[in-house]
């Protein structure tokens, strides 16, 4: 219970704090990904390859690959954003800026360095995903996409949950991988093939026993879905609340177990 | 006082029966440790011999598996926050925000702490000029020598005004002359009344700075005390050095198997064997036509014979 209640602790908020001020003193290069990888995405694929793709039924609509493309892209953003920051960043400052350790030698204890790192991987998810909502409404206004922005205000804290469950899978394979080129593990066995099989850039239906269970357990494949029928067709679907389920269960099941892991590797404890 | 050095000033460091085990191997065996304000307690012992384990359960990055440490008074374990506002810590390794500057760094470090120092702007002004910091004030601290970052490391470790500090071999790796300085800064903060508990390999440095010496071997204190009283319990009176070459250097072997002393301590081509003033006398009776030297027992056969036990 101590290792939840840490979340509201000013030490928590101060190491996020400390990140925020570290990101904005780079802000000139650190805004070039969240701007132009969803702009380049949306019209490589959405555009580009999207017109080359016939308008298809999904959920009893006809839509566009660019609109299918627009509500995945930000579900992905959130997702790849908090994951990144919790393994790369996280592990660099952890191992070899020796920020962690610094931090430890004050009031700072390990549950708000957990904290920390997650609030802040969060807080960096939901920012690059309203740089996203920005650039979608740039693509509407070109007419090129037809959106609700409604619920869109609705939405931003369940992302920042989005974001604060993907960093503790993050923080999980910080806490296991015995050098930054085992990074290459995760990422790419399971990372990368979670972001594309969850309804991101393509339609996910198939009535294999595995792949429903697949798709009832992911919780990246409920967000995905979530925001393309809100986005779509202004509908709040089973699928928000199946997301806000399973992230509030990643994080009441997998911080804890950062935190051991963490504690091991940080701390020497056994 | 058992050959302390005695301090009428205030007890900020207490433990008792301090334990700790990792898996079945226990670490730190009741270790009882004390430091007051004004002091310097020296931790020595071999590698392995619980020194940093004990020091990183003081200022809390481990938990003990038993005992009790008390910082001004206040538990350790059941009020981290207090305690933790209480105490600076200069681990070994250099440990700064590398993405700040040296003066960012002390700033940065003050917003760790509750109650927030006060006028911390010209706290961290005072301390740059006092370590000599001022003129890379904006510089990264990657960019250092190994004197300066140990200089910010230690003004880092006071910026919130603590009351007992911690240095982990705060000279590890410095020339000479940057280590007297660090000498020098250290024993500034003693006269000003901090506690300071320091670790160290370097034999001078410990005998230099340290009031009370603290030794450990497998985990458990095998003295303390003064230096010299130290010494005296481990070492003996005084320390014959000897030509390790001698042709008598059997019968000196056999003559030391008989008392009871052991294998002498070889350095280079030399023996270093140390002995009590009667021994002394039963040395000379034995090998008065032998050509050797007496001197002074110091820190570094302590630390000889220490790690020479454990071989």
């Amino acid at each position: 219970m101590r290792l939840y209640l840490a979340v509201a602790a000013w030490q928590s908020w101060a190491v996020l704090k400390r990140h925020l001020v570290v990101y904005l003193r780079n802000w000139h290069t650190a805004a070039l990904p969240p701007i132009f990888e969803p702009v380049i995405l949306l019209l490589v694929f959405g555009v580009g390859l999207g017109n080359n793709i016939p308008a298809f039924d999904w959920k009893a609509q006809n839509v566009s690959y660019l609109a299918y493309l627009a509500p995945g892209i930000l579900a992905y953003t959130v997702f790849m954003t908090a994951f990144f920051q919790a393994l790369f960043a996280a592990y660099i400052r952890m191992h070899y800026q020796k920020t962690w350790d610094g931090q430890l030698t004050t009031q700072v204890r390990l549950e708000h360095v957990v904290w920390g790192e997650a609030l802040w991987s969060a807080t960096l998810g939901l920012a690059y995903a309203v740089i996203v909502v920005f650039v979608l409404g740039g693509f509407t206004l070109a007419g090129w996409l037809e959106l609700h922005w409604s619920g869109v205000i609705a939405m931003l804290p369940l992302l920042f949950l989005a974001g604060v469950a993907f960093a503790a899978l993050g923080l999980l394979f910080t806490a296991i991988v015995p050098t930054i080129d085992h990074m290459n593990i995760p990422f790419y066995l399971v990372i990368m093939p979670l972001g594309f099989a969850s309804s991101t850039y393509f339609p996910l239906e198939s009535d294999t026993l595995l792949a429903q269970a697949w798709l009832v357990i992911n919780p990246l494949h409920h967000l995905a879905e979530g925001l393309r029928l809100l986005l779509l067709s202004g509908v709040w679907s089973f699928h928000l609340a199946a997301a806000l389920l399973l992230f509030g269960l990643m994080i009441l099941i997998l911080l804890p177990v950062d935190f051991r892991l963490l504690r091991r590797r940080v701390l020497g404890e056994r | 006082m058992n050959g302390k050095k005695a301090f009428a000033t205030p007890l900020l460091l207490q433990a008792q029966g301090l334990m700790k085990s990792f898996g079945p191997k226990r670490v730190v065996d009741g270790v009882d440790l004390q430091c007051h304000s004004g002091e310097i307690l020296g931790m020595l012992g071999a590698n392995g011999a619980g020194k940093t384990t004990t020091l990183r359960m003081c200022y809390g990055f481990l938990r003990p598996d038993g005992g009790e440490i008390r910082i001004d008074g206040i538990d350790r374990v059941s009020d981290p926050d207090r305690t933790n506002r209480l105490i600076g810590v200069c681990t070994q390794d250099d440990t700064f925000d590398t993405d700040f500057t040296v003066r960012d760094n002390l700033l940065w470090f003050g917003h760790y702490f509750r109650p927030r120092p006060t006028d911390l702007e010209t706290r961290v002004a005072k301390l740059l000029t006092r370590f000599d910091l001022a003129r890379y004030a904006d510089a990264k601290p990657d960019t250092l020598s190994g004197g300066y970052r140990r200089r910010l490391m230690i003004a880092r470790a006071l910026v919130h005004q603590p009351k007992v500090l911690f240095l982990d071999e705060p000279t590890t790796g410095l020339d000479p002359q940057a280590r007297m300085s660090v000498w020098e800064l250290v024993d500034g903060l003693r006269q000003e009344g901090l506690g300071i508990v320091l670790t160290t390999h370097y034999m001078d440095e410990a005998e230099r700075l340290s009031d009370n010496l603290l030794v450990l071997k497998e985990g458990r204190v095998v003295s303390a005390g003064a230096p010299r009283t130290v010494l005296g319990d481990l070492v003996g009176e005084h320390v014959i050095v000897l030509d390790a070459n001698i042709p008598e250097a059997g019968a000196v072997r056999q003559w030391l198997k008989d008392e009871g002393i052991g294998e002498p301590i070889r350095i280079l081509n030399t023996w270093q064997i140390a002995l009590d003033g009667a021994g002394l006398a039963r040395f000379s009776a034995a090998f008065g036509q032998l050509r050797f030297e007496v001197r002074p027992p110091n820190l570094d056969d302590l630390f000889l014979q220490l790690t020479d036990d454990d071989s």
